[in-house]
């Protein structure tokens, strides 16, 4: 009889490890913090994902009453890990609630946590409620209220979106990408042109990073098929003139300053390292990046190597990520989980 | 059809002909101006080097073009030519001609470092226009400043003495930049100084006029500061390949290529 596999965190990464866990008969234990299974995309209510145009609660959705009904998954939500001891094949974790489970191995799949706009108050943020966050436009869509000026409820005839919010910045020491919300924007910006056709939809931007078939299926579609508009340009400071937002900037590609009117602006937020990174490092003992996100041991052997053995991370965990190659990485690091499973029974077995 | 961006193009490069026909169209006229197309016929490719050798230019190779320096600009809200991120493309790409253009112009930065602070790449662009003028200067594209002399003046008197001298400063930076030493606002000053003053601090400030006070033991003091000046001036023009090329000296800040956080 083999320990079972600790997974920490339910969201698509820690989601896919249980399920391709179970598929082979190996049983786990899922801890989230939250009182709800599915991660970002279920808690913050995305709307329809990247790439394949599925409606975040029927994909992800999907993923969760699976994992619910399997019986090789135990499921411990609303609850931390606040100890982990042991060495590979026999660790004991300590949960919040006083009580312990013994382990094979662990993965992380604690994610990311939603860049605070608030950080970026040059930006408006805050201060006007038609300045909003990717994510407030994904709630929009996904909870079928529609695009609409949280300020008086009127259909915008003019959106800015912002990318690089929280991403590419030492101003406020996040220097990396986040990888995803250039694509995320494309998408945001084709369902508000679809959804309001005579609203008029400018993203300004440093770099476009629609990385390999994005281009084609976001950038390149959101130019030519809605008519997306794209600057250049990032901005200096969004202010008010008391009924509308005023975006000022320079657009660089021309050389000329830029004062223009808009109903609502969108900040494209980056990934930041989760909120609990320096908790999860010290209680697994497992070393950060400079950035912040959990560290892996190598590239190219066990893609999941923490610096500890016998845990594991995928996803988001390890820095900005999609949710496809989260669920990828959470099924390699399974497999190399499985794999130290199997071989501490058996020298049981044998004796 | 209507040229878009109009202000992009020099005027000397718009070409209106009162008569012209080509292949048997009239193409006279202003609905069909013509634009000279503007050619790059060299690049310099140390401008870059040079600007990053001279202090604040540094960080000048971290720019990737966002224009938030421009757009949080002081001097770019009165003055749309103001453009430092237009001006550190030009320097990166060395387009040492273009850059000349705006020789009138790039000094005018006020030191407010807005840009500083809006910059995501900590560029430090308030530190590039500081470079670039005073390679405007060191390279005789632009006279010295007026701030320059004053930097000087203010630079010789600390290093002679470890003080300055208020009165002395005033004197020697009006000699330095031809003005005459009697100005009303000076006259004024020195009559209500005379009124005003109390009796010691005015016996003190005479004695500092003629005696010329020194800081005790500055000698050794005044010898390191003279060596490490030295040092920087000659790998600034080592770096502009202005006289003769020396190594670069010890302790010379910029000799170290700015560490890349």
């Amino acid at each position: 009889m083999t320990q079972p596999v600790l997974i920490v965190g339910g969201g698509p990464a820690g989601l896919a490890a249980v399920a391709a866990l179970a598929s082979v008969g190996q049983e786990s234990v899922l801890v989230d913090k939250e009182a709800r299974l599915g991660g970002a995309p279920i808690l913050s209510g995305y709307a329809k994902l990247v790439p394949s145009g599925e409606w975040a609660k029927d994909a992800i959705g999907g993923m969760v009453s699976g994992v619910e009904r399997d019986p090789k998954v135990r499921r411990r939500l609303g609850c931390t890990v606040t100890a982990f001891d042991g060495e590979p094949g026999a660790f004991r974790a300590t949960l919040s609630d006083g009580s312990a489970v013994d382990a094979s191995a662990a993965i992380l799949c604690t994610g990311f946590t939603h860049f605070d706009s608030i950080n970026k108050p040059e930006w408006g943020f805050g201060a006007f409620p038609d300045v909003v966050t990717t994510t407030q436009v994904e709630q929009m869509i996904s909870s079928g209220r529609g695009i609409a000026c949280p300020s008086d409820g009127r259909k915008p005839e003019r959106v800015a979106i912002l990318l690089c919010v929280g991403s590419r910045d030492r101003q406020i020491g996040r220097e990396w990408c986040s990888k995803i919300c250039c694509t995320v924007s494309c998408n945001i910006a084709m369902e508000i042109r679809e959804a309001l056709p005579d609203c008029h939809v400018y993203i300004y931007y440093m770099d476009i990073r629609t990385y390999g078939l994005y281009e084609t299926n976001y950038y390149w579609k959101s130019q030519e098929e809605f008519k997306v508009k794209y600057i250049k340009a990032r901005i200096a400071e969004v202010t008010s003139d008391g009924h509308r937002l005023i975006v000022k900037g320079e657009d660089t590609l021309v050389k000329r300053p830029i004062t223009i009117p808009f109903d609502m602006v969108v900040h494209a937020i980056g990934m930041d390292p989760n909120v609990d990174n320096r908790t999860l490092s010290s209680v697994f003992g497992v070393a950060l990046q400079p950035q912040g996100f959990i560290g892996r041991a190598n590239a190219y052997t066990t893609l999941g190597e923490t610096s500890r053995p016998g845990v594991f991370v995928a996803g988001a965990a390890t820095g900005p990520e999609t949710i496809d190659d989260s669920i990828a990485q959470a099924r390699a690091a399974a497999f190399a989980a499985y794999a130290l499973a199997q071989r501490a029974r058996a020298p049981a077995h044998a004796a | 059809m209507p040229i878009h961006e109009k202000s992009l193009i020099r005027p000397e490069n718009l070409r209106v002909h009162d008569k012209l026909v080509l292949d048997g169209i009239d193409v006279s006229g202003h609905w069909s101006t013509f634009v000279e197309p503007r050619v790059v016929t060299d690049y310099n490719e140390r401008l870059q080097e040079e600007i990053a050798a001279l202090p604040g230019g540094e960080h000048i190779h971290r720019c990737w073009q966002c224009g938030s320096c421009t757009n949080s600009c002081t001097v770019n809200a009165v003055n749309p030519d103001f453009n430092p991120r237009y001006w550190i493309y030009l320097i990166r790409m060395g387009m040492e001609s273009e850059l000349l253009r705006d020789k009138e112009i790039i000094w005018q930065c006020v030191s407010c470092n807005k840009c500083t602070y809006a910059c995501p790449r900590d560029v430090f662009p308030e530190g590039v226009m500081k470079a670039t003028a005073h390679w405007l200067e060191l390279e005789g594209h632009t006279p010295q400043s007026k701030s320059s002399m004053f930097d000087a003046e203010f630079t010789e008197q600390v290093v002679a003495t470890g003080k300055i001298e208020e009165g002395r400063i005033i004197r020697g930076f009006f000699k330095r930049s031809g003005q005459p030493l009697m100005q009303p606002w000076l006259i004024e000053m020195a009559k209500r100084l005379a009124r005003h003053l109390p009796l010691k601090m005015g016996f003190l400030m005479g004695i500092a006029a003629v005696v010329r006070p020194r800081t005790r033991g500055w000698g050794r003091a005044k010898a390191a500061l003279e060596d490490y000046i030295a040092g920087q001036e000659r790998a600034q023009k080592s770096a502009l390949g202005l006289g003769a090329p020396v190594a670069p000296a010890k302790g010379a800040v910029h000799a170290a290529p700015g560490a890349e956080r």
